[in-house]
């Protein structure tokens, strides 16, 4: 399967090894995916770069009203973090659906944006939360939107054998906003989701001042919902408003038939409900109606 | 009466080793110098196999040989007839997908796997078949040439009465068309296991299995050996479900070790389990319901097409079992039944958990719900008016024998659920407010009944031998149960323990089970059909009179001796005449004896998205005597939770033949979080005359009422009937929307 | 080939290992540690589960030498001779196994889980097997014991 196995001991080393093997050796994190990948001939590097043992990617804090999570950060981790839990909810709802306990244990969220599936719950969790990624290269570190790591399905525009993430990082929600995450699958564990929903907002004296409304897998990459999230800018935060927000993103969204996840019109219809219920749970989070965000 | 050891929930004989991790299943032994095995299988659902090429695979590193058809001295096997190939020929055709065109044996694993990638097979496509209705039509591919023209290849009969006059007199008829899954056993351990040659020269298999014998019966004849130079070693079973009723790997071993003189181990991987074993056997059924208003039967007429896949399998006893219960456990005075078991290139179909008579309860009891419905009438009012009780007529003529216990089952598991009786009308309980306002609760009940031991004049029976170690005083020391039952995971060494403790007066802890291996034990059927703890049971009990009366003898004649074996061979047609169903009538006597079943579902439906979730569960089961009550529990939640899988979650997929469904991850087993919330089981004992101790079989039973009591409960919630099987949330929601 | 160390049920051990071995062959293979067992090979049910410093991990997507250096328990850690774990005491006690196969993985579930919370209620016992597929018990027996298990570790004893 693999010729080598290696834990560098910082950033700089793991880039000097995927720089020295060329193509041949290529970032490992938890390996819930790669592993698979790798015994099923999909992955051609021979080389593993085990990052987990790096100094420094294992923070989840806060820093200037950002919160940061290090790439060695395991789902588990993300959920069970009473930070994330109030400066970020919706981010660690969803870490805490993926798989089971076992692949949370083991499997990092960085891990997951890497690996760029549209269903992915932590990487829509992520584009709700408008973060963004620190992509460390060789020739340079950057942030970069997570919403524009995705190349397609299966395909992050970060290149595993050449350059790593090495943080996340997202504004810290605070009084006054609200998130959460729906998700609609055919089992209540271990299983990838049909649907799921995160959404993000911001109130002012009862009117949604910022909206952000994440959805996948309905295209090869995660959905945003523009058109929605600009229709509440503005409104009053009530059912109604959830309601017609909901019935504009599932307009937009053009999922197709699959043979895994059901027909067009089904998934379509959920959109509008997950939508509509993320949206009721965020606002009244917002409002102070469910214990918002706790402050610093 | 009152037992000592019997009725106790004893610890498991085998709980210990197993909770250690110490208990070994056939992947778990090792032999020296061994081999590894791996099976090149066919690509095709349909095709003619034009060449075989092994000699780039021969030449790869650490390949000892490549066995292909022309290395197999009798190239036949099967559980009934030996319709299949072991090894598809140059020439033949491969006829589904988990047909086998030859097996690489390398010195490692990984070198076996890598070579059978090397192996050239050069295929000729044919059409290929993936509905049985499509392939009874005329112009279909035919999938077995040999045996004429058409897929069809067996049809049942059932005429009883007058079912146009039955249906005449009908008030009201409720008519449906179902679809149901194929299910995938997904027993948790794989198939594999060792093949070698044992000191004395025999061609040794170590595997898990359901009927040890019976796989012998057909390796001899493949490898042209007589019975006695075999042998099978069954050391610990993952978990069967029917699914290792007929060999996966047992005869692939045997071939092996009799090719290369060495140990062979072969284990397969998780998709070759999925893709390449059989599954439940998928219905497509008629059914029309005649029913007077005050809720009595007066007619059913059912069509039943089910799909054999590529072999035959035990698709014909199936299809008899099923066909035999299709009205339930109603009296039904007239009947019109017609059921065919066709060829397509889909996956061979085979037993599971229930054997026909789980289809069977999922399409009466849906009928049943439905037509409770039509009538405005109580579920389990309109069941207690058509029960079955002792000496009722079955739906093939006979009487039912004592020991009908569906009626006190069906009782306790309602009042469980809160249904209160008054003056003979039924009333359900209220089920509460649903847990939030897209959310509507429902309430529904369901019985079955299945065959305990084989049918239909099968001359069903076990050879049960124990050997005890007597004190000088002529008390007994020890006891060693020897039994062919194989203990698949519900607890068949630790009853025979209890059993053979009760009826000889001994402690629990005195009695040891010895391991099966055809050598050392007697053949005692198959673990199946519900029928060891009766038919095993039975033998065993009368074993150890004999030994008790040989152990008398002994002293008496003080002899001196400290060793008594004594041995029972117990036929099932002894206590009760089965026989064949007549060709034009289906007027039978079909089964021995029967187990009961009853149960209850609480669902919650939320009407925005389809999801059903089951609030509480109630399964009540008529085990005659539980030998083990906690043991009993165990299979009510195991059964339960198959039925909930068959229900809302599983189905196996496949297009033309080709299978879609291929890991683990793509088939929906139920995980604990999808399981009812809360569970509530109650053991019956209505005592069977028959049994040992007055013990029936239950590991079936426990599984026939579950779906279509979730079914029944979500129409009972959000008014719509599902008719195609699984229940998923998105069925629901067209359902709900008024469309299919 | 590279050395894979860890202390393994408590012991030193140092193994050579392929740079591409998965944990659950070394285990299995290498160590001759049957109980840790394979089922679905792809981190679907559980069944291969050990705990690698103290978390729970499917071992058959593990990389071997993933865990270098680590404390790895694997289900033949639990017992002491023929004294067998308060959790497995529990399993036998309350018949919760039927086949076996998920068992070990089961156990160690429970193990962590007991290990992080000492007295879960019964949601937190279900979403900590939640990972944990069995296909013969339906779950209920081997919910109630690790209830038990967690009584009798609590000190406050408890029949089955």
């Amino acid at each position: 399967m693999w010729d080598d196995y290696l834990f560098p001991q910082s950033v700089e080393e793991a880039l000097e090894v995927l720089h020295a093997r060329d193509g041949e050796a290529r970032i490992i994190a938890g390996g819930t995916d790669l592993a698979l990948q790798s015994q099923g001939g999909r992955v051609q590097a021979r080389v593993m770069v085990d990052i987990t043992r790096i100094p420094g990617l294992d923070h989840i804090e806060e820093r200037d009203g950002y919160v940061y999570i290090g790439a060695r950060a395991t789902h588990a981790q993300v959920a069970a973090s009473p930070f994330i839990q109030s400066r970020g909810g919706v981010l660690a709802e969803a870490c805490g659906s993926v798989g089971g306990p076992q692949i949370r244990n083991v499997g990092t969220l960085v891990g997951n944006v890497v690996n760029a599936l549209p269903a992915a719950d932590g990487a829509i969790g992520l584009t709700a939360l408008d973060a963004e990624a620190e992509v460390a290269e060789r020739k340079g570190w950057r942030w970069v939107p997570v919403a524009e790591l995705y190349a397609g399905v299966g395909r992050c525009t970060v290149d595993s054998c050449v350059a790593m993430i090495t943080q996340l990082r997202f504004r810290a929600l605070g009084d006054g906003e609200g998130s959460a995450f729906e998700r609609l699958a055919k089992r209540k564990a271990l299983i990838l989701p049909i649907l799921n929903a995160c959404v993000v907002v911001g109130l002012e004296d009862g009117t949604v001042e910022r909206a952000r409304v994440a959805i996948g897998p309905v295209a090869t990459t995660p959905f945003v919902a523009t058109d929605a999230a600009e229709w509440l800018i503005g409104r009053t935060a009530d059912a109604s408003a959830a309601a017609e927000a909901a019935r504009l993103a599932a307009q937009a969204a053009q999922p197709r038939y699959s043979l895994l996840r059901g027909s067009a019109e089904y998934r379509k219809s959920m959109v509008e409900v997950l939508v509509r219920r993320a949206l009721s749970r965020a606002l009244a989070q917002a409002s102070g109606e469910e214990g918002g965000n706790a402050d610093a | 009466m009152s037992t000592r050891v019997l009725g106790q929930s004893v610890p498991k004989k085998d709980a210990a080793t197993k909770v250690r991790g110490s208990r070994r299943f056939p992947q778990d032994f090792n032999m020296e110098g061994q081999l590894h095995a791996t099976v090149v299988w066919s690509e095709y659902p349909h095709a003619r196999v034009a060449k075989v090429d092994t000699s780039q695979a021969e030449a790869a590193p650490g390949v000892v040989k490549v066995i292909t058809a022309g290395d197999v001295p009798l190239n036949e096997y099967g559980i009934i007839i030996p319709d299949q190939p072991v090894l598809v020929a140059e020439g033949d055709k491969v006829r589904w997908v988990g047909d086998r065109i030859a097996i690489v044996v390398a010195r490692s694993e990984g070198a076996a796997r890598e070579a059978r990638r090397l192996v050239e097979v050069e295929y000729e496509p044919l059409p290929a078949v993936g509905d049985p209705r499509e392939a009874m039509k005329p112009d279909a591919p035919i999938v077995h040439d040999e045996r004429g023209d058409s897929n069809v290849f067996r049809h049942v009969k059932i005429r009883k009465g007058d079912w146009e006059k039955g249906f005449a007199e009908a008030d009201v008829v409720v008519e449906s068309y179902f679809v149901t899954p194929y299910v995938e056993h997904v027993y948790m351990q794989p198939d594999a296991g060792i093949g070698y040659i044992d000191e004395e020269g025999r061609v040794t298999v170590i595997s898990s299995a359901q009927w040890p014998d019976h796989d012998l019966r057909q390796i001899a004849p493949m490898l042209k050996l007589p019975q006695e130079q075999v042998r099978e070693i069954v050391p610990a079973i993952g978990g069967a479900f029917g699914g290792r009723e007929d060999m996966h790997v047992q005869h692939l071993l045997a071939l092996c070790a009799y090719c290369v003189r060495q140990p062979v181990k072969m284990v397969f991987d998780r998709s070759e389990v999925m893709t390449r074993t059989g599954k439940r056997h998928p219905w497509y059924v008629k059914y029309r319901t005649g029913a007077r208003k005050d809720g009595t039967l007066t007619a059913v007429e059912v069509e039943i097409i089910s799909d054999s896949g590529a072999y035959a399998s035990t698709t014909v006893p199936v299809l008899e079992a099923g066909t035999s219960f299709a009205a339930g456990p109603y009296v039904v005075p007239n009947a019109r039944v017609d059921s065919y078991a066709v060829y397509t290139n889909n996956a061979v179909t085979m037993a599971m958990r229930g054997f026909g008579t789980t289809q069977a309860a999922l399409i009466y009891e849906m009928q049943m719900s439905k037509l409770a419905h039509a009538l405005g009438m109580d579920g389990v009012e309109l069941r207690m008016k058509n029960l079955f009780e002792d000496g009722s007529i079955g739906l093939t003529g006979h009487e039912m024998p004592q020991g009908v216990g569906i009626r006190e089952t069906l009782k306790q598991v309602a009042a469980a659920a809160g249904w209160k009786e008054e003056d003979g009308h039924w009333v359900k309980p209220d089920v509460g407010a649903p847990s939030a306002p897209h959310k509507r609760r429902g309430l529904a009940v369901t019985c079955g009944l299945k065959n305990v031991g084989y049918s239909f004049g099968s001359d069903d029976k076990a050879t049960v031998g124990v050997q005890l170690a007597l004190h000088e005083s002529g008390e007994i020391a020890r006891v060693t149960v020897l039994s062919g039952a194989c203990d698949v995971g519900m607890g068949a060494q630790t009853f025979l323990a209890q059993m053979a403790a009760e009826a000889l007066g001994v402690d629990y802890e005195q009695v040891r089970v010895a391991m099966v291996d055809t050598l050392k034990v007697p053949d005692s059927g198959s673990c199946s059909a519900s029928r060891l703890v009766w038919i095993s049971g039975n033998a065993l009990v009368r074993a150890c009179r004999e030994a008790l009366k040989k152990r008398d003898q002994i002293l008496m004649a003080e002899t001196g001796e400290t060793f008594v074996e004594a041995e029972y061979e117990f036929r099932g047609q002894s206590v009760q005449q089965t026989r064949p169903y007549d060709r034009e009538t289906g007027m039978t006597v079909p089964h021995f004896t029967y187990g009961y079943a009853a149960q209850v579902a609480l669902v919650e439906v939320d009407t925005e998205t389809g999801e059903t979730e089951i609030l509480k569960f109630w399964a009540a089961q008529d085990a005659g005597k539980a030998v083990n009550p906690a043991m009993v529990k165990g299979q009510a939640a195991g059964g339960v939770h198959m039925g909930v899988g068959y229900a809302l979650t599983e189905e196996y997929i496949q297009q033309e033949g080709v299978p879609k469904t291929r890991h683990l991850a793509d088939y929906y087993v139920p995980t604990v979080m999808d399981m009812p919330h809360d569970f509530e089981s109650i053991t019956v004992e209505v005592p069977d005359p028959t049994g040992p101790y007055g013990a029936k079989g239950i590991g079936e039973m426990t599984t026939l009422p579950t779906a279509p009591a979730i079914l029944s409960a979500i129409h009972d919630a959000v008014g719509v009937w599902i008719d195609q099987f699984p229940a998923t949330a998105e069925r629901v929601w067209w359902a709900m929307r008024g469309r299919k | 080939m590279p050395t894979l160390s860890l202390i393994l049920n408590g012991k030193e051990v140092s193994v050579e290992v392929e740079p591409g071995d998965l944990l659950v062959h070394v285990l299995r293979d290498k160590l001759g540690l049957i109980g840790t067992k394979v089922s679905c090979g792809e981190g679907e049910c559980g069944s291969c589960t050990v705990l690698v410093d103290g978390l729970t991990v499917t071992s058959c997507i593990y990389p071997a030498l993933k865990a270098q250096g680590r404390e790895v328990t694997t289900i033949e850690g639990l017992a002491k001779g023929t004294q067998l774990h308060p959790i497995q005491q529990a399993f036998v006690d309350v018949t919760a196994p039927q086949c076996g196969y998920c068992i070990p993985g089961m156990v160690l579930s429970a193990k962590a889980l007991l290990d992080e919370n000492p007295h879960p209620t019964e949601e937190e016992i279900k979403k900590g097997i939640s990972g944990n597929v069995c296909r013969c018990t339906g779950y209920y027996q081997i919910v109630e014991a690790i209830e038990l298990a967690a009584q009798r570790m609590a000190g406050e004893g408890g029949a089955p």
